[in-house]
């Protein structure tokens, strides 16, 4: 455990607080006598094959008790291996240097053993993966206990099986004493993220680190959770240290937020002044990056071009400044340490600081669209033409996918239909954006995979550039089909075969189209120059490449045989946030230059608000409401796209702390309860709050989708608008149990 | 349960039916002990040979489904597996070579489990440690070798140390020194004496198979989410690893131990031969030569009944230690 700066001869059998003290920088006394965790100069190194990796590189903060620090950054930033280092969970090999310190008392330097003493008890955690972070082998009810035996050796068996079952209560778990004994797989992703919380919470913990505690689940799952997360935060007085990318999450959720960038904090303060006034390039980046689902912005999106260092290589200067559009040479001399910012600093909170040397200069005018230079929103010649008036280049009539459930061996026997998609029909217009949301299950894959099967046999018609799958389905039709139609999938990486170079994957669709070599090597230039990669890159393998690059490689495939209609499958929520600001403003640029049309499926409703034209919510099979983006964003006339839309955290903290949340209660319910009329009845606000009466309606009969009900006599003509929903009761009052608002502290 | 078992059962039966009566037909069509005979000196006449086959009902001159057809009727209405060509009864054979192959593997197959699955926890926790490499290299050793070259090795270590010694502490083949008289202690000594080197040989032998998987399975399950989970909980890395990596990683290994008990009754070929015990193993080798047609289809039928044992045993493993799995 060594301290690089004081690392001196005589101070060799001092402590490393004592060290730190005779260096003149931090001593334990500085912090504030009410932090319950100070962490002073903690540094994280890594042995590996290519060298030392410093992960960590001097943080610093102090957190004091019911406060909540938000950790912000791109994956590697060094934000995990942070929460990790606290809670003494880094492997052995780490090297780990520096001052944590729980009530006053030094973590560093403990023993696995008297570690244990502090973990789970005034220090605990919840982690990201709720699937795989609970033994499959032990009943919840039994890991809970777990944790209380632990720190509470003494406690009666009795009194340990009512507190697990009054912390499952506490966070929401239905019917906790019958629940008590499940085992995790009988959980939801979400109930199994409430069951960790119920473990971190079980001791009272003093702090309780959150390592992107939803970033797995749906949208209105993590809206739940975060707010079991703000009930624990309630009930215990824990400090929060709440991981994560996602700059909404903790817009609501945090005082303080610390954004870090190549293993160090390069700006901390008040969630304000990160948000309202940001001074360091990389955090003004950062907020541009991100596309806002409240609002119908038409500015691109910032993209901050490069890759963030490798930190193999301690960087010489300021860490950003390869990607800095405003870097100078100054900038290389030396990396900034944080600078404060001027400003006052009125809630006792963090001060503000920025690790920028031009700090000063970027104040509240600075426009960052300007500093990152992010392209001027694309005009596409389809945007002049009425839709009516625009070829249809797919349409779907009436789709259904059932998938019967089987019971039995040898003898199968049905007992019940899983209605995967259920009778869909929209159409896709030349040069539109069309979006399909909802959670997961409710069936936006299989529609996807439904238009790709492209057969005679499926249940409803698909027609693709005029090609209908009822009129002929031989393999001649089906390649004239894949030429007008293709496909970016999810996950980049596996998406591209590692043994082929970039120009094997390129020429692989062209050789197939029958196109000779000379022009296929002339194409595939212009392919890589229209996705915005080095043609003389063609010969690199995928894993030479970045992530953003990778998605950029599949975007060229699909455009290889200039397709008129390109499925998305989730294109960016693999990536990064900065460099899916870029991938997302190439996809538009591409669509207006190349009059393509996409079919998106994406869970990141703000993603589908910023590139779509059109947009359809899915529930259970269904669409529930479909419509011109902004209108159904906008004016969200069924109750399960007002609750969806509602569920998203917006990256403005004035915003998150006054919203009104609808917080649906439950998970999707599997396909096969699916009532006989209204799929969404079972977990609908508005149907909660209706009088018995009219509940009989939405129960018995399946509402249709119809446009809006013309505006009566007395109201303002409503703009034309091709909006559709399901709903009998779209202006029904919203039961009161499924409202959350959070007071302004 | 019960169904479930009950239903399992069935599928099973109906499979052995058929794997037996392949087999039959097989053996029946190749296996000519008629020819064997020939060899006898004096020679015997092919129809005194006949005679005596058909006394023994196994006459040659029936169609193999003419004789199938007899043989499954002693079988379904008897319980009669058959004579061999010698005249021994097949079932009065039978339940002797089992017990005999039983007793040469039951212990070492339970040391072979326990030393495999403690070892392979041991070097886990030890990764890349001189122990877990010195451990982890001598199973893939004992991989390559074949058996019974590991077990002739067994054997001559054992005749060293009774040369040099200077006395016969050791038997080296034999169940029993036949007519041994003597007390209970005398008896008990010369069982030792038999068991050690058979037992020694197969346990170090075998232990690798268990000790790789045990292992791999840990290690694959050390660094997983849920025993990171328990470490914050508070419990230390070993105490997490042993209450929670453990109990997951075993259940792999319970599903192919399920599998080996019964094998213990089917016995080996190598090492019954080697060691000159002559258990089941070496009586399906036997038959084969002898051209023994019942007792080689009764060996098979055997196996078959073996295998699903195990596979039920293994199911009925996998749920006991792994509560994802229901039976249906």
């Amino acid at each position: 455990m060594s301290s690089e700066m004081t690392a001196s001869a005589e101070s060799s059998t001092l402590s490393t607080a004592e060290r730190l003290r005779v260096a003149g920088l931090h001593a334990p006394d500085d912090a504030p006598a009410d932090a319950v965790l100070s962490i002073r100069d903690l540094n994280v190194r890594f042995n590996t094959e290519n060298g030392v990796v410093h992960a960590v590189r001097g943080i610093d903060f102090d957190l004091r008790a019911g406060r909540t620090l938000g950790i912000v950054g791109e994956s590697g930033s060094g934000k995990s291996v942070t929460s990790m280092a606290v809670m003494g969970l880094l492997p052995e090999t780490a090297e780990i240097s520096g001052s944590v310190r729980l009530n006053g008392k030094e973590l560093l330097g403990l023993s696995d053993k008297a570690m244990c003493r502090h973990r789970g008890n005034d220090l605990a955690m919840v982690f990201q993966d709720p699937l795989s972070s609970l033994t499959p082998v032990y009943t919840v009810g039994n890991q809970i206990i777990e944790a209380l035996t632990v720190h509470n050796p003494t406690m009666t068996k009795r009194a340990k099986e009512a507190r697990a079952v009054e912390l499952l209560a506490l966070v929401g778990i239905p019917s906790p004493k019958d629940r008590f004994k499940a085992f995790p797989h009988e959980f939801s992703g979400g109930m199994r993220q409430r069951v960790m919380i119920a473990i971190a919470i079980a001791n009272n913990p003093r702090v309780l680190i959150a390592d992107e505690p939803t970033t797995a689940l749906d949208v209105t799952i993590q809206a739940q959770v975060l707010e079991v997360l703000h009930t624990a935060q309630e009930e215990t007085g824990a400090a929060v240290v709440m991981i994560t990318h996602d700059l909404g999450v903790v817009a609501g959720m945090a005082d303080d937020i610390m954004v870090m960038y190549a293993g160090k904090p390069v700006e901390t303060g008040s969630v304000d002044d990160i948000y309202y006034n940001p001074r360091m390039p990389y955090t003004m980046g950062l907020l541009g990056a991100v596309p806002r689902v409240d609002i119908a912005e038409k500015t691109s999106l910032v993209p901050i071009e490069g890759i963030p260092p490798n930190l193999v290589h301690t960087p010489t200067g300021c860490s950003f400044a390869p990607r800095c559009p405003l870097a100078s040479d100054s900038c290389l001399q030396g990396e900034p340490e944080l600078w404060a910012v001027a400003g006052e600093n009125l809630d006792g909170g963090m001060p503000h600081k920025a690790a920028c040397i031009k700090t000063d200069s970027l104040g509240l005018e600075v426009d960052v669209h300007e500093i990152f230079r992010a392209p001027a929103v694309p005009v596409s010649r389809f945007d002049a033409i009425p839709r009516e008036e625009r070829r249809t280049v797919l349409e779907l009539r009436d789709v259904k996918k059932h998938f019967p459930l089987l019971k039995g061996a040898l003898l199968k026997r049905r007992i019940g239909t899983v209605k995967a998609v259920d009778g869909l029909s929209f159409d896709i217009r030349e040069g539109e954006c069309f979006s399909i949301v909802g959670e997961s299950g409710c069936g936006k894959t299989t529609t996807l995979l439904e238009i790709m099967e492209f057969h005679k046999d499926q249940d409803g018609e698909v027609v693709i550039g005029g090609l209908s799958n009822k009129e002929a389905s031989d393999a001649r039709t089906k390649s004239a089909m894949r030429k007008e139609l293709q496909m970016v999938f999810q996950d980049p990486t596996g998406a591209l075969d590692p043994r082929f170079t970039v120009f094997e994957v390129l020429s692989e669709p062209l050789e197939n189209a029958g196109m000779a070599k000379a022009q296929i090597r002339k194409r595939i230039m212009e392919l890589m120059e229209l996705v915005g990669l080095q043609p003389d890159h063609v010969n690199r393998f995928p894993n030479q490449f970045s992530g953003g690059q990778r998605q950029r490689i599949g975007i060229a495939r699909a455009l290889a045989v200039n397709p008129k209609l390109v499925v998305l499958d989730e294109p960016v929520s693999a990536l990064d946030v900065s460099v899916q600001a870029g991938v997302i403003n190439l996809l538009d640029k591409l669509r207006a230059e190349l009059g393509l049309s996409y079919l998106m499926v994406a869970h990141d409703l703000s993603v589908v608000r910023h590139i779509s034209n059109r947009v359809a919510v899915m529930y259970l099979g269904k669409i529930v409401e479909i419509g011109d983006v902004d209108a159904v964003f906008d004016n969200p006339r069924h109750p399960y796209t007002r609750a969806l839309l509602s569920a998203i955290p917006v990256p403005d903290p004035a915003l998150e702390r006054t919203r009104e949340r609808i917080i649906l209660e439950g998970d999707l319910p599997s396909p096969l309860d699916a009532p006989a009329g209204c799929n969404f009845a079972t977990r609908c606000p508005v149907f909660a709050a209706l009088p018995p009466a009219r509940q009989e309606k939405c129960l018995t009969l399946e509402p249709p989708l119809e446009p809006l009900p013309a505006p009566g006599p007395g109201g303002t003509p409503a703009p034309p608008t091709d909006q559709q929903f399901a709903c009998f009761y779209p202006d029904g009052e919203l039961d009161a149990d499924a409202l959350v608002v959070h007071e302004t502290n | 349960m019960l169904r479930y078992l009950a239903k399992r059962a069935l599928t099973y039966a109906f499979m052995i039916f058929l794997t037996t009566t392949a087999g039959y037909f097989l053996a029946v069509s190749t296996l000519k002990p008629a020819l064997l005979e020939q060899e006898r000196i004096p020679r015997p006449t092919p129809e005194q040979v006949a005679n005596s086959f058909r006394l023994k009902g196994l006459d040659p001159d029936l169609s193999p489904w003419e004789r199938y057809v007899d043989w499954l009727t002693g079988i379904l209405t008897r319980w009669d597996w058959g004579r061999s060509p010698n005249g021994a009864f097949i079932n009065a054979e039978f339940g002797d070579r089992v017990w005999i192959s039983t007793r040469l593997f039951l212990a070492s197959i339970i040391l072979t489990l326990i030393i495999g699955v403690a070892l392979g926890v041991y070097t886990a926790a030890r990764q890349y440690k001189a122990s877990d490499r010195v451990i982890t290299s001598y199973s893939y050793l004992v991989y390559i070798v074949p058996a019974p070259i590991a077990y002739f090795l067994v054997q001559l270590g054992a005749i060293n140390i009774n040369e040099t010694v200077g006395e016969r502490l050791f038997f080296v083949t034999g169940i029993s020194t036949p007519g041994l008289e003597g007390d209970g202690w005398a008896q008990f000594i010369d069982m030792l004496a038999h068991y050690a080197v058979p037992t020694f040989a197969i346990t170090i032998v075998g232990w690798g198979t268990y000790q790789i998987a045990q292992r791999q399975y840990l290690l694959d399950n050390v660094n997983a989410d849920f025993v990171r989970t328990a470490r914050a909980k508070g419990l230390t890395r070993n105490q997490a690893i042993t209450r929670h990596a453990l109990r997951v990683s075993f259940i792999p290994v319970a599903q192919s131990i399920a599998f080996t008990i019964p094998a213990i009754f089917a016995g080996g070929f190598f090492a019954e031969k080697i060691f000159a015990w002559h258990g089941v193993g070496s009586w399906s080798i036997d038959a084969i030569s002898l051209q023994d047609v019942n007792a080689a289809t009764a060996t098979l039928a055997y196996g078959s009944v073996i295998f699903a044992i195990g596979a039920i045993l293994a199911d009925f493993a996998t749920t006991l230690v792994d509560p994802r799995v229901r039976v249906q």
